[in-house]
């Protein structure tokens, strides 16, 4: 017979079952096509089962008089209704296709929403989801604790959101470990993500993930915030400016050249921001951060001292 | 592709064409056919399908019934199959992800049909939901518009691995976002040739009032750098503090030592775009080759403390 038949005939009896069917029940009845020796049989109704709950099925097995019976909740099993429109089903067919994210799950998705409607968009965006993060974002949906791997540490992090910047996807949560607010990337996450159980802890109404994310490499870090003040040359202040975020204090020179004042926790990452622009800016202040550029540059620039 | 693959796709498909069907009697297979992607013929073989499926006792009345052949489809006695499965996570926050994204697309409706659908997904999954953000560079905006219109447009441009600014005139391709930043493909007058433009390095923006033909299809997966036939091959060696680099920098090789340094060799175009990679690594990379590129990074450190020499 048929795989697909078998497994059709096996889901469709699951949820039209209210108390459930045991194994014994599923591999006697000759509909559901279970042929062949007791061990062939069992090892057939084996994988059925695996295939279905990968398949996202909610296969349940309950032990009853001593032996188990298996069903499929219908309230459990059924997509809800989410009485989308017809503009709305169309609106969330252009953005699938609109925005490629490296997986067919969104595709998958729209068929179960009823198929296609409307017209396919152009391309306009590339955002690749790390596998890790559906696993994540299912936990969210719970309030479930994950366990993860994290540049070679285990984490156990409360996953509060859920946010992109910048074409990269983070993971914000509370690090139950370090007791504090931490944002991880999702591409650095190991693909072992485990789940803890339901409702463990609770997200602010308020809370918005974006709101974690440092905006800056020079924000980055845990330091008490210094002033440094930045020169910049006419040619390149623009960029510099727009790159600074609004935080930043401006003073534009009539020569058009800039002294922008930044707010810096993180000093290496202050160092790479300024090398971008090369001879074109210069760290005016305060002394010690300036002198701690040079030494840098000294030391690549071999040994001589300026 | 595996059978097990295939078989769990089918089942995917036919647990999801049934409810449409059931809510929509009398379409045709070719109208099924073009909602869900397939062809009529498939449709067809899936009916026949359903046709074998049933519930306990198992008697002529617990089958499904539908009429393959029959040019309008109607499907009956299907009870059990009256919704789809519910999204796996993966796909609840692949539709979340993407619905978001287009959203976040500066000029985006915010009060449109996409809004309202997202909101009504994201009750369905309990409230949770994801921030996209993919920035609003100046000119992004003019960009699209030109790109639409076929507009031949003048831009001034910063281009970083030149550490220079250029005048050129330009006939955009729409606008894309790709490894974090919006570009746009354009035929560029003074190159003659196509090439890739950072929106968020065009610091002016005009029309000049020539048109162009705007051309269909591109495609933003094909990469937004292509190493060109001028650009230099660079190999580094890394100490593995410094490997951030693989993830950011587009690599042509990357082998891995026994002692977890990493050879890496890239395909560089411009001087002043490696200059600021050696500076910003400093003692976490050295050049192994071509030999000439060895003195860069020690000629860029003493251009750039002769400003401090100045200053201090």
């Amino acid at each position: 017979m048929d795989r697909r038949e078998r497994l059709l005939n096996l889901l469709a009896a699951l949820l039209d079952t209210g108390i459930g069917l045991t194994a014994q029940e599923i591999l006697g009845e000759p509909s559901l096509g279970y042929v062949g020796t007791g061990e062939s049989q069992r090892k057939a109704f084996e994988r059925d089962k695996a295939t279905l709950r990968a398949m996202g099925v909610p296969l349940e097995q309950m032990e009853f008089e001593g032996d188990y019976r298996y069903r499929v909740d219908r309230s459990a099993y059924y997509l809800p209704e989410l009485g989308l429109t017809t503009d709305e089903g169309a609106a969330l067919h252009l953005a699938v296709t609109a925005i490629s994210l490296g997986t067919g799950a969104g595709e998958g998705a729209l068929m179960k929403l009823g198929g296609r409607e409307g017209e396919r968009a152009q391309p306009i965006a590339v955002l690749p989801i790390a596998p890790a993060l559906a696993p994540v974002f299912e936990a969210t949906r719970r309030r479930a604790m994950v366990t993860f791997g994290y540049r070679g540490t285990t984490r156990h992090v409360e996953p509060w959101g859920l946010t992109s910047t910048r074409g990269r996807w983070y993971v914000v949560g509370f690090d139950r470990d370090r007791a504090e607010m931490r944002v991880f990337r999702a591409d650095r996450i190991d693909d072992d993500v485990t789940l803890g159980p339901d409702g463990e802890f609770s997200v602010p109404e308020d809370f918005r993930p974006e709101a974690e994310l440092a905006e800056a490499p020079w924000q980055l870090g845990s330091d008490t915030p210094r002033p440094v003040r930045v020169a910049v040359d006419a040619t390149h202040a623009a960029d510099l400016i727009a790159r600074a975020g609004a935080s930043a204090r401006v003073e534009r020179k009539a020569d058009g050249t800039a002294i922008v004042t930044l707010d810096v926790t993180n000093p290496d990452g202050l160092r790479s921001f300024v090398l971008e622009y090369l001879e074109h800016a210069e760290i005016l202040d305060p002394p010690e951060v300036r002198a701690a550029f040079v030494d840098w540059l000294s030391a690549i620039a071999g040994g001589t001292e300026p | 592709m595996s059978p097990r693959r295939l078989a769990e796709d089918d089942l995917t498909r036919v647990l999801a064409l049934v409810p449409w069907i059931l809510g929509h009697p009398g379409s045709t297979k070719a109208e099924i056919a073009q909602r869900f992607g397939i062809t009529p013929d498939q449709v067809e073989q899936d009916l026949w399908l359903l046709l074998m499926i049933g519930v306990p006792p198992y008697s002529p009345g617990d089958y499904i019934d539908v009429d393959p052949e029959a040019d309008t489809v109607e499907i009956n006695l299907a009870d059990f199959f009256t919704r789809p499965l519910r999204l796996s996570p993966a796909e609840g926050l692949a539709l979340l992800a993407a619905g978001r994204a287009l959203l976040a697309v500066p000029g985006s409706d915010p009060g449109g049909p996409l809004a309202t659908a997202l909101t009504k997904l994201a009750a369905a999954l309990e409230g949770v939901d994801v921030a996209v953000d993919f920035g609003d560079p100046e000119f992004l905006g003019a960009v699209r518009q030109a790109a639409e219109a076929g507009h031949c447009i003048e831009i001034e441009y910063f281009s970083a691995g030149h550490d220079r600014m250029s005048t050129r005139e330009i006939d955009p391709g729409p606008p894309f976002f790709a490894t974090g930043q919006w570009y746009t493909d354009a035929y560029c007058h003074a190159a003659r040739d196509s090439r890739m433009f950072r929106v968020d390095r065009i610091r002016t923006l005009r029309d000049t009032g020539r048109r162009f033909t705007p051309a269909g299809d591109f495609d933003p997966e094909r990469g937004v750098y292509e190493p060109g036939p001028d650009d230099t091959e660079i190999t580094l060696r890394l100490e593995s503090s410094a490997a951030w680099v693989v993830e950011t920098v587009p690599t042509t090789d990357v082998v891995e030592r026994p002692d977890g340094r990493l050879e890496v060799t890239l395909s560089v175009s411009g001087t002043a775009w490696l200059e600021r990679l050696l500076l910003q690594l400093g003692p976490a990379v050295e050049v192994i080759s071509p030999s000439p590129a060895r003195q860069l990074a020690t000629q860029a450190a003493t251009r750039v403390l002769a400003r401090y020499r100045r200053g201090a």
